[in-house]
């Protein structure tokens, strides 16, 4: 019996379970859920909505291990991956399948009977999208992938909103939109600096298959859709000048950095600092945006 | 070749394995007794005992 096949059966740590569900992804999802439940009329009992909040994060912990459980061959190609439970032979891939499932089938359940059951069917949806609809299908077949994919990372502010009013209006599609239109940038600046990574993995990420030329004026062009449904919840009257003033001058930051990408010629990654600030800000952009729409609309309230 | 009724791992596995069981079943009855305090809040909740 080799080492590596003994290490096997050794049971795994319950930080390896922790490490399934993808924690910073989660701590996003949560972050933008909340923020959804915040900005929603309505009143919900402090009990039920902190229910509602985990079920979000069960349900995002369940997409997590999902994916991992699918993906462990592919994680193993990649360097920022390879030391994930799976690649690294620290926990056997039924036992990511089993708390995958029993994740997604627990928030949904509990999300239904202690929410409401809209709320519910989101959820399931989301996860069905994310580990069917892009993990299985849209991921290793198409360049457009996290274009259509994003969708599963924009419905946590949607559920939570749902959550409050038992109703989806235009407000939360808005929200939705925010999300759905900032993920492409934010991953291709990515996948420009971790082309080799993708590469190696087969994923057919846009600057692997369409060039880095594409894939930067891809960014630059889905960052002014991505501005524009950033400012019209404020445009619409939906939100006061706090959030409006902010979210026009985060969105004015953003598409400089998109500019500077798009301007970019460098095929080194080590050369990609406007990636990975556009990256970098990326992801403060949509804290700041959210927390200040969800702190902007309690202030109106 | 491991002998019927002898244990396949070494006293250093076994002792591995228990300290990570051990570590599981603290953290499974951590979240057990949070499911349980939040299933009754939820219940009282819904019963309307807070109005």
């Amino acid at each position: 019996m080799t080492t590596a096949a003994r290490d096997i059966l050794m049971p795994a740590e319950w930080r390896d379970f922790w490490a399934l569900t993808k924690p910073r992804v989660m701590s996003l999802v949560v972050f933008t859920a909340l923020c959804g439940l915040l900005a929603a009329p309505g009143n919900i009992h402090p009990i039920i909505a902190f229910t509602a909040v985990l079920c979000i994060a069960l349900g995002a912990g369940a997409c997590g291990s999902l994916n991992q459980y699918y993906e462990a061959d592919v994680d193993a190609k990649m360097a920022r991956t390879a030391q994930r439970p799976l690649p690294a032979g620290r926990m056997d891939r039924e036992a990511a399948l089993h708390f995958g499932v029993g994740l997604a089938a627990f928030s949904v359940g509990i999300m239904g009977v202690a929410v409401n059951w809209l709320s519910a069917g989101l959820l399931a949806f989301s996860i069905f999208f994310y580990s069917i609809v892009y993990t299985i299908w849209l991921k290793p077949n198409t360049p457009q992938n996290i274009v259509i994919g994003g969708a599963a990372g924009a419905f946590p502010p949607v559920i939570g909103w749902a959550a409050v009013t038992g109703d989806v209006t235009l407000l939360p599609v808005l929200l939705f939109a925010i999300i759905f239109l900032w993920t492409p940038p934010h991953f291709w600046a990515l996948a420009l600096f971790m082309k080799t990574d993708y590469g190696a993995a087969g994923i057919p990420m846009l600057p692997n298959v369409k060039g880095q030329r594409v894939t930067r004026n891809q960014i630059f062009g889905y960052s002014f859709p991505m501005a524009g449904a950033a400012i019209l919840p404020f445009i619409l009257g939906d939100s006061g000048w706090l959030y409006g003033a902010t979210s026009m001058l985060l969105s004015g930051v953003f598409l400089v950095l998109a500019f500077r990408v798009w301007q970019n010629e460098a095929t080194d990654a080590a050369a990609m600092k406007p990636e990975k600030q556009l990256f970098a800000f990326s992801i403060l952009y949509l804290f700041l945006l959210f927390a200040l729409f969800a702190i902007d609309r309690m202030v109106i309230a | 070749m491991t002998q019927p009724g002898q244990s396949p791992y070494t006293a250093e596995e076994t002792a591995l394995i228990r300290k990570r069981q051990a570590a599981r079943s603290r953290v499974m009855g951590v979240a057990l007794v949070g499911l349980c305090i939040l299933f009754f809040l939820i219940t009282v909740v819904k019963v309307g005992v807070w109005g």
